[in-house]
């Protein structure tokens, strides 16, 4: 008896645990806490859909809690916010839920454009956006949604060099100065391969989105001669390094570079002059969401004017909505929104998705770069 | 009670359903990921997202090209330095802990355990904290006068090294102490009663009594060490490429899951056929769980 007991307690255990792991998916993420997203994938979509509910899977960090506490507050929906840390992650979890379980996502361009081909992305009903007007046209009509089709763009960023002007000799203004050796061991960058490998084939007059292997593999040897002046890869966090002092300049992203100005206004930001790395990040309703109704609420919400204020002032991305740019004080409209003829004044250009034998080139160039850096 | 022979045959015989569910468990949760991933080692990746049923080699062979295969070579030699570091501090830790009254056992004992209670990532944060530019370390060097400007400490290859051993080294302290607690003493008297120096007495005979310890804690700790890619990611600020940070790179960077897969798969042969090996050398039985 006493066995059976044990076997049955065991089972009991079991189940729980496994139920415990599956049902953490939807409510533990409002926090902004940990990846949220690793249960399994079916127990939301067998919750009913409800009114109330609205989830929203988006990057830690993009929403203030009194950005969604409003949204509570003006229509009854509750948002559930789960966090991914990768546009990977999300992809991954987005399919196996084929499409569900999820009614807003935001992400980065390129996956968005993998999302869609995958068929995983509806069409939005424009006419239950009525602050759609309120997007600022010039970051419309990308390569990942030519018609707005799909998406509405929420936050732009592009890839900047920032440096400190009291430890640095010479100007830079361009990727090809941090070659120089003056930088010896004291310049850190984000750990995208692409947007590294970029540096180089910017320098040498290529496109980011170049298929020619050979030109890829040269880039890469170009890259190894930018090794010694590596002191760390990181992706997260990287205006730290800056701010402290451990390196003297580095190039980030723009929340970062928004980040390091905001703590140190010696810093100098340059958009290098042989070509601006650029990326959008927007919204998106999954084919199968439960709550459609209540996503296009949600994003018609987000275009509002407070709110997006209230958004970018929190997560500093280049703003993208022009309603909102009014409301900024000077100091922080410096920083969240571009010159107005910055597009052309600048050479810009998206990371868009390439074959993967030029892939493959990348990677082989990006694994031997960082071999480099720490030999 | 009063038939206990009788009763007893029915019991054993259901007593399987009992772990049951623990080998549901292994077969659903470990054995099914291993098969998924060795099927996707040998599939094509996708123009963009995803694996096509396409069987090939190919991402065997890729990781014969150079650039990839240095990073085996890097995490071996990252493995070997830490682990041998970790000898030549753990084995007299673990040697004298031994030799300590019970009450000082316990409490050495206790401070080993204390760092586990908090996560190996918030450690790893502290020894940023020690290790930056103008962090503790510099301004107690600067302080003392040993030094006059920030030393670049951090992100650099020595910093990885401690990193790792600081992670590991209780697994050989506590395996070379477990060996050591339970030598006979008397052995080392009648050899030095029988003229041995103490050093002679130390390398024949505690060294002996003690090697299945060492040889536990080698593995304990080289096993893990080239898989700890955080550490270098972390204090070696993404520099140094070992096969786990490769294997990262592949899967959520370039989406390259088959290759992925394939590293990881070569990488689990690697370190089995380390442990194997080690049980062949030392016919050991104490490490059943590990293999």
């Amino acid at each position: 008896m006493k066995k059976f007991a044990a076997f049955t307690l065991t089972l009991a255990l079991c189940a729980c645990a496994l139920a415990g792991c599956a049902s953490d998916s939807s409510s533990a993420a409002a926090s902004g806490s940990a990846p949220a997203a690793s249960g399994s994938a079916g127990v939301q979509s067998e919750t009913p859909a409800g009114a109330g509910e609205l989830n929203l899977y988006a990057f830690d960090g993009m929403f203030p809690q009194e950005v969604l506490d409003g949204f509570e507050a003006e229509t009854g929906i509750h948002v559930n916010y789960s966090v991914f840390d990768t546009d990977e992650t999300m992809l991954a979890r987005l399919q196996t839920a084929e499409g569900g379980d999820y009614d807003v996502v935001i992400a980065d361009d390129y996956i968005i454009k993998m999302a869609i081909d995958e068929g995983l992305v509806a069409e939005l009903d424009k006419s239950q956006i009525p602050n759609i007007g309120n997007v600022n046209p010039v970051y419309q009509g990308q390569f990942f949604d030519p018609e707005d089709k799909y998406t509405v763009p929420h936050g732009a960023g592009i890839m900047t060099i920032v440096y400190d002007p009291a430890l640095v000799e010479n100007e830079i203004t361009g990727y090809a100065d941090l070659w120089d050796e003056s930088l010896a061991d004291s310049l850190a960058i984000i750990g995208n391969y692409r947007v590294v490998d970029g540096m180089a084939l910017k320098v040498m007059g290529e496109s980011y989105n170049t298929t020619d292997t050979a030109v890829i593999a040269e880039a890469g040897e170009r890259l190894l001669e930018l090794a010694p002046n590596i002191r760390a890869i990181q992706d997260a966090n990287t205006q730290d390094l800056l701010i402290s002092g451990e390196v003297s300049a580095a190039v980030m992203y723009t929340s970062q570079a928004y980040l390091a100005q905001l703590n140190r206004d010696d810093l100098a930001v340059v958009y290098p002059s042989e070509g601006v790395g650029f990326g959008l990040m927007a919204q998106f309703v999954p084919v199968n969401a439960p709550n459609p109704e209540a996503a296009h609420a949600f994003i018609n919400y987000l275009l509002e004017p407070e709110v997006g204020q209230q958004c970018f002032e929190y997560m500093g991305y280049y703003c993208t909505n022009q309603a909102a740019e009014e409301l900024f004080s000077e100091d922080i409209r410096a920083l969240l929104t571009l010159p107005e003829d910055f597009f052309e004044t600048n050479t810009v250009e998206m990371i868009e998705t390439i074959s993967a034998e030029a892939d493959e080139a990348h990677m082989q160039a990006w694994t031997a770069f960082r071999s480099a850096c720490g030999a | 009670m009063n038939k206990p022979v009788t009763r007893a045959k029915p019991r054993r015989s259901k007593l399987w359903l009992t772990v049951l569910p623990m080998y549901a468990f292994t077969l659903v949760f470990v054995l099914g990921p291993l098969v998924y991933m060795f099927v996707l080692s040998f599939l094509e990746r996708a123009e963009g997202w995803g694996v096509t049923n396409a069987f090939t080699f190919a991402n065997y062979q890729n990781i014969l090209n150079p650039i990839y295969l240095d990073t085996f070579i890097e995490s071996f030699k990252l493995a070997i330095t830490s682990t041998l570091l970790i000898i030549l501090i753990g084995y007299p830790f673990g040697y004298f802990m031994a030799k300590l009254s019970p009450k000082w056992k316990k409490r050495v004992m206790l401070m080993l355990m204390i760092p586990f209670w908090t996560s190996s990532l918030i450690r790893l944060y502290g020894w940023i904290i020690i290790f930056r530019a103008n962090g503790t370390l510099d301004k107690v060097l600067m302080a003392v006068g040993l030094t006059e400007r920030p030393l670049k400490l951090l992100y650099t290859y020595p910093a990885v090294v401690v990193g790792m051993v600081y992670a590991l080294l209780q697994f050989m302290v506590l395996a070379v102490y477990s060996s050591a607690e339970k030598m006979d003493w008397s052995l080392v008297e009648a050899a030095r009663d029988l003229g041995a120096s103490p050093l002679q007495a130390f390398l024949t005979v505690t060294l002996k009594m003690t090697l299945p310890g060492l040889l536990s804690g080698v593995i304990l700790t080289f096993i893990p060490s080239m898989g700890l890619f955080f550490i270098a990611d972390l204090l070696g600020g993404n520099k140094i490429v070992l096969v786990g940070s490769l294997i990262q790179d592949q899967l959520m960077k370039a989406h390259n899951w088959p290759f992925a897969a394939a590293l990881s798969v070569v990488l689990m042969l690697l370190t089995s056929l380390m442990i194997s090996v080690y049980k062949r050398v030392t016919h050991s039985t104490e490490l059943e769980g590990l293999l």
